[in-house]
């Protein structure tokens, strides 16, 4: 590894602590020691992967907002997203950074394929901007490299390290954008009118694109309000005869065993000492 | 589509603003300090707004070098909503982008924190830590607890009288109570932050020996907080000294900002005065908004003086006078609005005593209405016992919503200058809502008394005490505690009630509480190994000795086991070992009798069951938003009990009783005998279905069509205490004593009535102990309009506002998350609430962050070379 290279992921190290303070301050949580490793790693792994994207990056974080846009119902609206881009020899990159990963993006693709569509529209269109690609990182790294890393054996990293293709190319298509824009109003307009039903049982039981899992996992189980959402329910405690015997597993459900472990690891680390609890008493 | 430029006016015309003289030449304003009296409605947000625009777009200021600062949260993000709408359709213009986020706007605090972290601050770039923040709350706490108190009480030499001399010296009765005076503490030491008094100094001014006792308890209290030994905390007030500190230290520090400019400047204390000048020394460019007239916060050390004099302090500072631009024309009320609360306002002298010139109040404002509606605005009622008048108001109302002059309940807003009378809802806003229930309304009024006792709060902590244990009644005496303890028996018995009648809440509560003795009995027995053996609890774990004689404990039940058997556990034990940094028997100890869910997954499993999944099924459909607010209320105050004190409950939190002590006694208690800051942000929009009730502080800065003000006395007891201690030790000419109480008591009606577009109505109430204030009692004649007489199809209907800046919306945060979840949107989203185990996002804004900083850096790099 070069001296350079070396000097900047110890810099992305002191960011990451300096981040991971701040945000803990704000937030009250921790991360467990794995997560938090993980999270360290898709920046670390992305430096090495992506370091000439990374270099070239001209503009981080831009806002872009897509002014006085009018809802069906006639209330006036804005769209906001944030993206990076690369300029290069005239050649104009957008690039959206998403922690999910390869797989889920790939089977997901329209839904990204509308984000970045719009994006383009206002960076191109009405700002008058050159874009020649949109393209969507994703920092989730794949289990083969989750492997490599955990070996400890560099080696194995440096070979699996080119084999991942985090970048999905997302074409351009300004059919979408008028159809994407007109959706977007429907839902500022449900927003402000306070709809806000559960999702059907349908959509609780399909499969999420690019996952193996279906939506009531996926989503519900990362939901705290899941126990009092009537289509959680109804799927979790299934007919009403099997409620009684299905009751105390659904209001138990803390989580699958690892991320129950994790919970219990990343909490004590924060727990204060037993002397500072009888202080206030 | 692309012009190559574009003009204010262009602009102006494409979203149909059409500014006054006044507002234009403001907007347009340049160079050198700019003074800005703006009354009330008179688009003072879209002034701030056009004339940031103006100096970024067209007379090239970078958005870094503008510092803007506003008194709300919610100021600052309409002023953010509003620049980032209107910055986005000039780059749509011109092709030119402008990163908002660099700028300066938030509250003076938040700013303050920002710019402590601030490189630019810094010689050579290197900066400061940045110190963590305790407010209110944890302020209080900090001061409460036992060594801290006993720590600052044992250098003022009170000895144990510190309680009695403290309280005798603010209210001249010789409590013992220590709540009060650590509450009385807190305050003088706030006061004394932001009045900048250096405590050495005071201490020879100070002739009261209490006083200067309190001076050498503010003096360690200062120096306790940031000790240069890895302590770095500060509160509120003493950010501002620090930020403060850092301009000071610093000679480039008052370049770094070209504008500065601050909204309702009528409420800056001493120490912002000093930051905001001290801000503009380089560039003399600060520009003040601001009505003396709607000053509210003497109680936090805001001194009116600061605006009303800012002429002379622009000489003082910057050696310079500044560019006086009143906006006066009012867009907000109908005529008649605006001449009663004109008049009103006219009634009282606020000329200086004798022989000195000038006013306590800004001359020459000339406020006038731009409606030109001059029918009847301001109603009274007949003048009548409370009761009496409460109905006749209540049958207004329902009018008022029967003939559709407002859409929903919400557009009434019942206004009162206090809601509170010893802690619970006072005699007059009580009798009101019962007249307005009485005609089938739903009142919204949280803040009128505790939080704790509204319904929602009273049946979940009941719940929480079937789990946990209902807290013992102490031998105490005090009239809070004996509150406290009759809510625990109200809400005990509630929750009684709700179990009997819930089967499966019943089960489910039953299973808690076995489950608690569980990791009881579990953290005895492994205890006892532990001792059996001779382990110190802090001394490394060691599995190859340790592991096998604690999973063969007595009685052990199978979590545990389970716990202390995880294989990937062990792993983490090993690489801990491996980093020199091993886990302490007491650890394994607790992690192995932990509960797996902490008081906010708790909460969140309670609002399944019938009773509280009605109130989010009512939010979902629509109908009542009232009590699912209260639910996010809650959220956020056990979230904070979690975060603070209890990330994870461990058994150990069950011996002696600790967990009840800590969370019913120290937490919910303190909770409770606080009760909710008068000044904290109200909601807005509020609760729709719902009339909401506020106080006047609450109301600043919001509008309604229909505002009641429902009750028209508050009795002037003279200055505060505070400001009698504080005065001696300050060196200005301010107001004086005798009259702040009625100066204050002017301007607080003076906003309530303001707050109104169609119509304002007065309570007026008469008869045996009813009275009300001057001037009300003499406008109130026998010709004034009363609401029998009252015509009214001539109030016109609200309509929605057009003047709000549109709402931006986020594509990911907003957009796809209602997508994904219209249920989830709202519950987190809209209703605040906090979510237990938020890794995820945490996840994401952690990589983003640190990946931001990445390109920043490389930004920077490549720039450089």
């Amino acid at each position: 590894m070069t001296e350079e290279a070396d000097e900047i992921e110890q810099l992305i190290r002191e960011f990451f602590d300096e981040n991971f303070a701040a945000l803990q301050l704000e937030a009250g949580h921790s991360l467990a020691p794995e997560v938090k490793e993980t999270a360290l790693n898709q920046v670390l792994l992305y430096w090495r992967r992506l370091k000439d994207v990374a270099s070239k990056v001209t503009d981080t974080e831009v806002r872009l907002n897509l002014p006085e846009q009018v809802s069906p119902r006639g209330r006036k609206f804005g769209i906001e997203g944030v993206v990076d881009i690369v300029r290069e020899n005239d050649r104009t990159v957008m690039y959206d950074i998403k922690t999910h990963d390869v797989d889920s993006i790939r089977g997901n693709l329209e839904t990204y394929e509308k984000q970045l569509n719009v994006y383009a529209h206002i960076w191109q269109k009405l700002r008058g901007q050159p874009l020649d690609e949109t393209v969507v990182i994703s920092t989730s790294y794949p289990e083969v490299i989750k492997e490599a890393l955990a070996s400890g054996d560099d080696a194995r990293v440096e070979y699996e390290l080119p084999r991942w293709n985090p970048l999905i190319e997302i074409p351009y298509n300004i059919d979408h954008v008028d159809g994407t824009i007109l959706d977007f109003g429907e839902t500022v307009d449900a927003i402000e009118d306070g709809r806000f039903y559960a999702p059907s049982q349908d959509k609780l039981q399909s499969k999420l694109p690019g996952t193996k899992t279906i939506f009531a996992v996926n989503v519900c189980r990362n939901c705290d309000a899941r126990f009092s959402c009537r289509s959680y329910r109804t799927y979790a405690l299934g007919s009403p005869r099997a409620v009684e015997r299905n009751f105390q597993v659904y209001f138990n459900d803390i989580g699958t065993d690892t991320e129950r472990d994790d919970w219990v690891i990343a909490a004590l680390d924060v727990t204060p000492a037993s002397a500072t609890l009888d202080e206030l008493t | 589509m692309i012009t190559s430029t574009v003009s204010l006016e262009q602009l102006w015309r494409e979203v149909g603003f059409e500014p006054n003289t006044n507002q234009r030449e403001a907007i347009l304003h340049v160079d050198g300090p700019l003074y800005l009296p703006a009354g009330p409605g008179s688009g003072k947000t879209r002034v701030l707004l056009w004339r940031t625009l103006n100096l970024c777009v067209f007379h090239g200021v970078q958005p870094e070098e503008i510092y803007l600062s506003t008194f709300t949260e919610k100021a600052a993000h309409q002023l953010k909503e509003g620049l980032r709408g209107l910055f986005g359709l000039v780059t749509n213009h011109t092709g030119i982008p402008y990163d908002l986020s660099k700028m300066y706007i938030g509250t003076i605090h938040s700013l303050c924190q920002r710019l402590i972290a601030d490189r630019r601050f810094y010689p050579m770039r290197r900066r400061n830590a940045v110190p963590s923040l305790l407010d209110e709350l944890a302020q209080y706490f900090y001061v409460y607890s036992n060594r801290k108190w006993a720590e600052l009480t044992g250098v003022s030499g009170l000895e144990d009288q510190a309680n009695t001399q403290i309280n005798a010296l603010f209210s001249g009765n010789t409590s013992l109570s220590k709540y009060a005076a650590v509450t009385n503490s807190i305050a003088l030491f706030n006061r004394l932050s932001e009045e900048c008094i250096d405590p050495e100094i005071a201490t020879h001014q100070a002739v009261e020996p209490t006083l200067q006792a309190m001076l050498a308890m503010y003096a360690t209290y200062k120096n306790s907080l940031y000790t240069g030994r890895g302590v770095n905390l500060t509160d509120f007030s003493l950010l501002q000294q620090r930020a403060w500190q850092i301009l000071d230290q610093y000679t480039d520090a008052g370049s770094i900002f070209k504008h500065v400019i601050v909204d309702e400047y009528q409420d800056t204390n001493t120490i912002q005065e000093r930051l905001f000048f001290q801000l503009a020394t380089g560039h003399s460019n600060i520009c003040v908004v601001g009505d003396d007239d709607q000053a509210l916060y003497r109680f936090r050390g805001a001194t009116v003086e600061n605006f009303v004099q800012f002429p002379e302090r622009c000489q003082v500072y910057l050696g310079t006078e500044p560019r006086k631009i009143p906006l006066s024309t009012n867009y907000r009320s109908r005529a008649d609005i605006v001449s009663f609360y004109t008049d009103f306002m006219a009634r009282c002298n606020w000329e200086r005593p004798d022989h000195t010139p000038g006013s306590y109040r800004v001359t020459g404002k000339n406020i006038h209405a731009h409606s030109t509606d001059h029918k009847t605005a301001v109603v009274a009622t007949t003048p009548s016992a409370p009761e009496d008048a409460c109905a006749e108001i209540a049958r207004l109302v329902r009018q008022l919503v029967d003939t559709g002059k407002v859409e929903n309940a919400n557009q009434i807003a019942f206004l009162f200058p206090s809601l509170k009378y010893n802690g619970e809802m006072n005699g007059q806003v009580r009798r009101m809502k019962a007249a307005l229930e009485n005609e089938g309304f739903l009142v919204y009024a949280p803040r009128a008394g505790r939080f704790l006792e509204v319904e929602e709060a009273t049946a979940l902590f009941g719940i929480y005490m079937h789990i946990f244990g209902k807290p013992s009644r102490g031998n105490f005496s005090s009239t809070d505690y004996v509150q406290f303890h009759t809510w625990v028996d109200k809400a005990y018995d509630l929750a009684s009630d709700l179990i009997h009648a819930d089967s499966q809440l019943a089960q489910y509560v039953r299973g808690r509480k076995n489950e608690i003795e569980t990791v009881v009995a579990d953290y005895t027995s492994l205890l006892e190994i532990a001792s059996r053996n001779g382990w110190d609890l802090n001394a490394p774990y060691q599995i190859s000795t340790m592991k096998r004689l604690l999973y063969t404990a007595p009685g052990l039940s199978e979590r545990a086991k389970k716990a202390i058997a995880s294989a990937y556990f062990e792993k983490l034990v090993q690489a801990r070992l491996d980093q020199g940094n091993p886990f302490s028997l007491d650890y394994i100890l607790k992690r192995a009798t932990s509960l797996d869910w902490s008081v906010v997954d708790l909460f969140y499993r309670l609002c399944g069951f019938n009773h509280f999944k009605h109130m989010l099924d009512l939010a979902e459909r629509g109908e009542d938003e009232g009590p699912i607010c209260n639910l996010g209320l809650l959220s956020q105050y056990l979230a904070r009990f979690m975060d603070q004190y209890a990330p994870i409950l461990t058994a150990d939190y069950f011996v002696d009783d600790r967990f009840q002590r800590m969370f019913f006694i120290s937490y919910l208690f303190a909770l409770f005998r606080r009760g909710e800051s008068e000044f904290e942000d109200a909601e807005d929009p509020f609760p729709r279905g719902r009339i909401p009730f506020l106080t006047i502080h609450q109301s600043k800065g919001l509008e309604f069509p229909v505002v009641v003000l429902g009750n028209l006395r508050k009795d002037n007891r003279g200055p505060q205490k505070i400001e009698t201690l504080v005065q001696p030790l300050v060196n200005r000419e301010g107001e004086p004593l005798d009259k702040m109480a009625e100066f204050d008591i002017m301007r607080m009606f003076y906003v309530a009535l303001s707050r109104a577009k169609n119509l304002v109505v007065l309570a007026h109430f008469k008869g045996p102990g009813n009275w009300i204030n001057e001037p009300f009692r003499s406008l109130l004649d026998d010709r004034f309009p009363r609401i029998p007489d009252f015509d009214l199809d001539t109030v016109p209907a609200a309509t929605l506002d057009d003047d709000a800046p549109p709402t931006n919306y986020s594509y990911t945060s907003d957009y796809l998350l209602y997508q994904k979840c219209p249920r989830q949107y709202m519950i987190f989203r809209k209703y605040g609430f906090v979510p237990s185990r938020s890794q995820t996002m945490m996840f994401g804004s952690l990589v983003h962050r640190t990946m931001d900083d990445l390109h920043q850096y490389l930004i920077a790099k490549r720039m450089h070379s």
